[in-house]
């Protein structure tokens, strides 16, 4: 008998472990790499040191995040294998990124990636390095494999920041152009990330907003710390849920109805789309009163756009011109 | 939440009573029962104007009484929408998953003999998550609901065809069948997860796993109400049977019972029942295990009084779990099969702790 009860427990051990890599992105402004000379570059990632004695000339990328950051720095060549990418590249890297392989859709087993004999792995999250993911990250450094976790995806208190900002988002790119050696390519698309974001005015009626990502029975949201935050306050919009402290959070329709938003972020995810979201919202008694229902106010992000990253600048940018459209 | 435990202080403490009462001073059990029936209507009366939106006691009342034609004027669309289609077909759905899922409970450590026998004791549950599984990952173009139930009925169907394939279903054949079912549903939903679990669409499934109620509409109070009411009561009626299985199969045929027939009817009628509530909430854990216990306790072993109680007693205890669920963390949301178990666990530990010592 108590066997039975250990059955039914299964996909709930496997939802757990996906779990683990829940909260996409945090950003913590991540520490200044401590450069030794002119050869080693040593980083403290999320509580890990990692040292790189030279430029890593073999990547594997875990996650969109990863993948897109290198490509911005024009280190698309450096990339020997992608795994768990959330979705297609955007427009202006999808060039430079089209010959890149996927070596797997999700995270890959530690055979897999050693296989590869990458010199570097560099994740999007904290979880994707574990005994059943790519593998333990003391266990991979052991074997000559340096590992690196976007710092916006720290999980611990220290290195999880208390809320993600755009010098968080710079440290990142810097960090990334210093491990890689081309520091200048990294200067270069921050300062063309802030002329970017210069040009973003704030949103003149100072509307409320929801930040949907997914979910469809207790929607799954953008709260007050990560980079659904950041965006949202650069666009001028006040996040509804902005006054929970995490990253992202369930929220209950009574909230949200009760908050009536005047804009609504659809993220558009493959496995949950904008399109099925707005169906939803239009079908839903309680929801297709919402003002932001009734106007077709909604403004849309791809999923890989909505996590902490290169891309964040340009998906701001976006969601500003789909703002300024709407009014 | 000072208003949730204010509100249910008074009602379990009140049930406690007359439910003793029903012990010493054999007051009827239709007066128990009435009792239950107030305590469960006055908790659905409380518990609507409880949520994370600031929606004043005369402000839902109005919304209530205009959609019930007693005239007034109706609030604006949207604080009506939260309490007409929100807050009380979610209510309903609680009160109707409740009770169905605690006297199905109280049916099947009845038909089996086993004291931690439960709804799901036949891969319902694990039939039914497989089924939700295929539509919220694999895009199968079923309504959740539909497929869920599919699930669960196949699930039930695989389980039974097991349990006869070596001659007359015994309840230790029918458990072990259900084991056999449920692990390998449940391995199949682990590994569909696995596979395609991408970018945060694990949350999905991980709610519904637990189970919760928060997408409860209209439509899941027409499915639970009209379950509970067509298979639901004419399992009360089974009262009298339950009490000679007690004795054993033997016994029971003694009595005048068709063991085979009554274990067949029954078993069928509570996983229907079962299916049709797992497939509009997931499956909440812990209602139809520990409920049953718990009244069994201050009612005795008769059926007859153990069947209705259960069922009033599992429909207030999940209105009130939900309420939390909704409103404890404001504005965040728990699923509600976190609650039921947070609070049926302990309760369950010492069930087993209690059977090991005796």
């Amino acid at each position: 008998m108590h066997l039975r009860l250990a059955f039914p427990l299964l996909p709930l051990t496997a939802v757990a472990v996906l779990a683990g890599c829940a909260s996409p992105g945090a950003g913590a402004a991540p520490t200044p790499p401590a450069t030794t000379a002119a050869a080693a570059v040593a980083v403290d990632n999320c509580g890990t040191p990692v040292t790189f004695p030279a430029a890593p000339s073999r990547v594997l990328t875990i996650k969109s995040t990863s993948t897109e950051m290198l490509l911005a720095l024009g280190l698309g060549d450096r990339i020997v294998g992608t795994a768990f990418q959330d979705g297609p590249l955007p427009e202006n890297l999808a060039a430079d990124g089209a010959s890149l392989v996927s070596v797997a859709d999700q995270v890959p087993t530690e055979e897999a990636v050693l296989g590869l004999e990458p010199d570097l792995v560099y994740a999007g999250w904290e979880s994707n390095f574990s005994a059943d993911g790519a593998g333990e990250r003391d266990e991979l450094q052991s074997l000559g494999i340096a590992t690196y976790v976007s710092p916006a995806a720290c999980k611990e208190p220290e290195y999880k920041p208390k809320k993600l900002t755009w010098d968080s988002i710079f440290g990142e790119i810097r960090e990334v152009g210093d491990i890689f050696r081309v520091p200048e390519q990294a200067e270069k698309v921050v300062a063309a990330q802030q002329a970017e974001l210069a040009t973003v005015a704030p949103d003149a009626e100072g509307r409320t907003a929801l930040w949907w990502s997914s979910g469809d029975d207790t929607p799954y949201v953008g709260a007050g710390t990560g980079a659904p935050q950041l965006i949202l306050d650069t666009l001028g919009l006040t996040n509804i849920a902005g006054d929970v402290q995490d990253t992202w959070t369930p929220l209950g329709w009574e909230s949200i109805v009760a908050a009536d938003p005047d804009v609504i972020v659809l993220v558009d995810a493959s496995w949950n789309t904008a399109d099925s979201k707005i169906a939803t919202l239009q079908t839903d008694p309680a929801t297709k009163n919402l003002s932001a229902v009734k106007n077709s106010r909604y403004l849309l992000v791809p999923f890989p756009a909505s996590e902490a990253g290169v891309r964040s600048a340009d998906a701001t940018v976006d969601l500003a011109a789909q703002l300024a459209d709407l009014s | 939440m000072t208003a949730t435990e204010e509100a249910a202080g008074p009602g379990v403490t009140g049930a406690t009573r007359a439910l003793a009462a029903l012990r010493g001073s054999r007051l009827t059990l239709a007066g128990v029962g009435l009792l239950g029936v107030v305590l469960l209507g006055a908790s659905i009366a409380v518990a609507v104007t409880i949520g994370p939106a600031d929606i004043g006691v005369g402000e839902v009342f109005r919304s209530l009484s205009s959609h019930l034609g007693i005239g007034s004027t109706p609030l604006s669309a949207l604080r009506d929408g939260i309490v007409w289609e929100l807050r009380l077909p979610r209510l309903l759905t609680a009160a109707a998953v409740g009770a169905g899922l605690a006297l199905s409970g109280a049916v099947m450590q009845a038909i089996t003999r086993n004291a931690l026998a439960d709804p799901y004791l036949l891969g319902l549950s694990s039939g039914a998550s497989l089924g939700a599984v295929a539509v919220l990952l694999l895009g199968v173009g079923l309504l959740l609901p539909v497929a869920a139930f599919l699930g669960a009925m196949l699930a039930l169907l695989a389980t039974l065809a097991l349990a006869r394939s070596a001659g007359a279903i015994t309840p230790a054949r029918t458990v072990l069948a259900g084991v056999a079912v449920s692990s390998l549903a449940a391995a199949i939903t682990s590994l569909v997860i696995f596979w395609t679990a991408t970018g945060d669409s694990y949350r999905e499934i991980l709610g519904w796993l637990l189970g919760s109620l928060a997408g409860a509409r209209w439509p899941a109070v027409a499915i639970a109400v009209v379950a509970l009411a067509v298979v639901g009561v004419p399992l009360l009626a089974g009262a009298r049977v339950l009490d000679a299985f007690a004795f054993g199969d033997t016994s029971a045929a003694a009595l005048g019972v068709n063991v085979p027939g009554v274990r067949w009817t029954l078993l069928g009628g509570t996983a229907l029942l079962t299916g049709a509530m797992v497939s509009v909430s997931g499956s909440i854990g812990f209602v139809g295990l520990v409920l049953p216990h718990a009244v069994r306790l201050l009612t005795g072993p008769g059926h007859r009084a153990l069947l209705p109680l259960s069922a009033l007693a599992g429909a207030i205890f999940l209105v009130w779990a939900d309420t939390a669920a909704r409103s404890l963390f404001d504005p965040r949301e728990l699923p509600v099969g976190v609650v039921t178990a947070i609070l049926g666990a302990p309760v369950f530990a010492l069930l087993l702790a209690r059977r090991t010592r005796t």
